[in-house]
């Protein structure tokens, strides 16, 4: 098959909090969306995905290696946003990405900088390259992470929550970055903002406790709450809150007689994960 | 600033064949940085091969860093370019840290002059703490903010705790023979230190496999301070400096660097 990524049955457990429990899911070349609220999981599978951290069980294929045998093979091909990075003080963007590149163990110091030199006019950084990073705007020290990340044009790409913290715009130009990036790697995008997995990614996979609860494309994401939202004017459903129209807009199920709207990515995403409760009022 | 002025052909001329000034060369290259304009009326001046090269290495020479005296250095030692970068990015190699080693080492030393009781066993108590003090910097969470990203990369974790820890001793070293030598002028006690310091050094590094750097570290440096005192009750020539001494200090490195090597893959 053409899948990259391989998760299956994987656990890794804290002392006694269990972060992931019998996680399985595939993903490809693209943009994949891995969605949650906090603490389902995310920054964990990213780490372990990142060869990083062990599983403590289950088996992972990242690029048809095997991260226990094959680790440094896989950290060739990688490319890694932690979540909420942190950079030496003192470095320029140029002195912390070069740094980066020798330890991703680009030698040559002509060929490194000028790799260095086109991952920084990559995220459009080149007018800022000699400025302190700690002079840089948070969307700016972002976009410093994710030109890291992609030193060597690496195959897979693993950002843990790159568009948290940043406003508008900036997410829009994020967007259109790390869409351009899915072009021809893997990429492994985690957040818990549903409009990001709608506006670029090809797949999603949401998780819910450290286990996959939904796994295929935005659509059908869109999808799992459809003939499931309503509009009314009273409070009703599992979850319900006041539109600007001042009408309630309801997830769950519907009476008979209810005015059905469509379903946004948002709708699928809440219904799945309050998804026992909604059962339970069946 | 770039758009006051821009050369004539007479400059483009005189630039393009090497005949301005320093001075004047390099304001005409901070203004072509700038300026396609001019960049352009330099071409038919310069064969297009060496106008490349010399473009690559403007460009090359304004935004890459600066390396560092220290950075420098290395590279005199022969230490290549990049191995010499990683080095200095340690903290416990920057100038302040250094100075600050060195003032320590100083004070032990005159502390340890002729009219203290214990001679110079107080300079020979902190000259082979002050490495493991360097490695714990070099070595610790805060040392490597990006730390996550430093782990991910294949370079090895080990290979660059361990070049960073020599590159610490190496630097310990030279102060504590430099300024031992000048204020104690001992040349003989200088030497009974230096197996200690490597002992303690390996050890903290090994250590580090389980604990915390700075528990590590400080585990060490207890235990070493516990010893020290211990004989130094009974004797005034601590037994630690003689050939007992030296010689489990020997076997503390043997095993610490055996450690070290078993564990590497935990190291990372
Ligand atoms: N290093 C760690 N030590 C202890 N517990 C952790 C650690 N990392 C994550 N956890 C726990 O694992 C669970 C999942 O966390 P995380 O992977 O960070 O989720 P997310 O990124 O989706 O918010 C949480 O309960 C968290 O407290
Ligand atoms: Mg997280
Ligand atoms: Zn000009």
């Amino acid at each position: 098959m053409n899948d990259t990524v391989v998760v299956d049955d994987v656990s890794k457990s804290f002392g006694r909090s269990r972060a992931l429990s019998g996680l399985s899911f595939t993903a490809r070349k693209g943009v994949t969306g891995l969605l949650g609220p906090n603490g389902a999981g995310k920054t964990t599978l990213m780490r372990l995905l990142a060869t990083v951290l062990a599983a403590d069980s289950g088996r992972v294929r990242l690029l048809g290696w095997n991260p226990v045998y094959d680790r440094l093979e896989i950290r060739r091909r990688l490319g890694y946003l932690p979540q909420e990075p942190a950079y030496q003080r003192g470095f320029t963007v140029f002195e912390f990405v070069d740094y980066v590149a020798i330890l991703k163990e680009m030698v040559d110091r002509r060929a490194r900088h000028d790799e260095v030199r086109r991952v920084i006019g990559e995220v459009g950084l080149a007018d800022v390259s000699g400025k302190k990073i700690r002079t840089l705007s948070g969307g700016m020290r972002r976009r410093v992470g994710i030109a890291q990340a992609l030193l060597g044009d690496p195959e897979l790409v693993l950002l843990d929550e790159p568009t948290a913290g940043l406003d508008p715009e900036q997410r829009l130009r994020f967007r259109a970055l790390i869409s351009r990036i899915g072009e021809n790697r893997t990429v492994l995008l985690s957040t818990h903002q549903t409009e990001d997995v709608a506006a670029l990614c090809e797949r999603a996979v949401v998780l819910k406790d450290g286990r996959c609860v939904f796994a295929g494309t935005p659509e059908e994401l869109r999808g799992v709450a459809r003939g499931r939202v309503w509009q009314s004017p009273r409070r009703a459903g599992v979850l319900s809150w006041r539109t600007g129209e001042g009408d309630f807009r309801n997830i769950g199920s519907p009476p008979a007689d209810a005015t059905l709207v469509p379903p946004t990515v948002e709708d699928g995403y809440l219904l799945l994960l309050d998804g026992d409760k909604v059962e339970a009022a069946v | 600033m770039s758009t006051a002025w821009h050369m004539d052909d007479e400059l483009a001329a005189d630039y393009a064949r090497g005949r301005t000034g320093p001075t004047l060369a390099a304001s005409v290259e901070a203004h072509l940085l700038a300026c396609a304009a001019c960049r352009g009326k330099l071409a038919p001046e310069v064969p297009r091969a060496r106008l490349d090269r010399v473009w690559d290495e403007i460009t090359a020479a304004v935004d890459a860093p600066r390396p560092t005296s220290f950075e420098r250095l290395l590279r005199v030692l022969g230490v290549p370019e990049h191995t010499a970068r990683l080095l200095a990015v340690t903290s416990s190699l920057k100038p302040a840290w250094i100075a600050a080693g060195a003032v320590a080492l100083l004070f032990a030393a005159l502390a340890s002059g002729e009219t203290s009781r214990f001679g110079t066993l107080v300079f020979l108590a902190v000259a082979p703490i002050l490495p493991v003090a360097g490695v714990v910097l070099a070595y610790g969470r805060g040392a490597d903010p990006a730390h996550e990203i430093a782990f991910a990369a294949p370079y090895s974790v080990v290979r660059l705790t361990l070049l960073r820890a020599a590159a610490v001793l190496g630097v310990c070293v030279a102060l504590a023979l430099v300024i031992g030598l000048a204020v104690l002028g001992d040349g003989g006690l200088m030497a009974v230190w230096l197996l200690p310091a490597l002992a303690l050094t390996t050890l903290t590094l090994a250590l580090a496999g389980w604990l915390d750097p700075l528990m590590s570290g400080g585990a060490v440096a207890a235990l070493w301070f516990a010893g020290f005192a211990a004989v130094a009750v009974y004797e005034v020539r601590p037994v630690l400096f003689g050939s007992v001494g030296q010689l489990a200090s020997l076997a503390v490195f043997a095993v610490s660097a055996f450690v070290i090597f078993i564990r590497r893959r935990e190291f990372s």
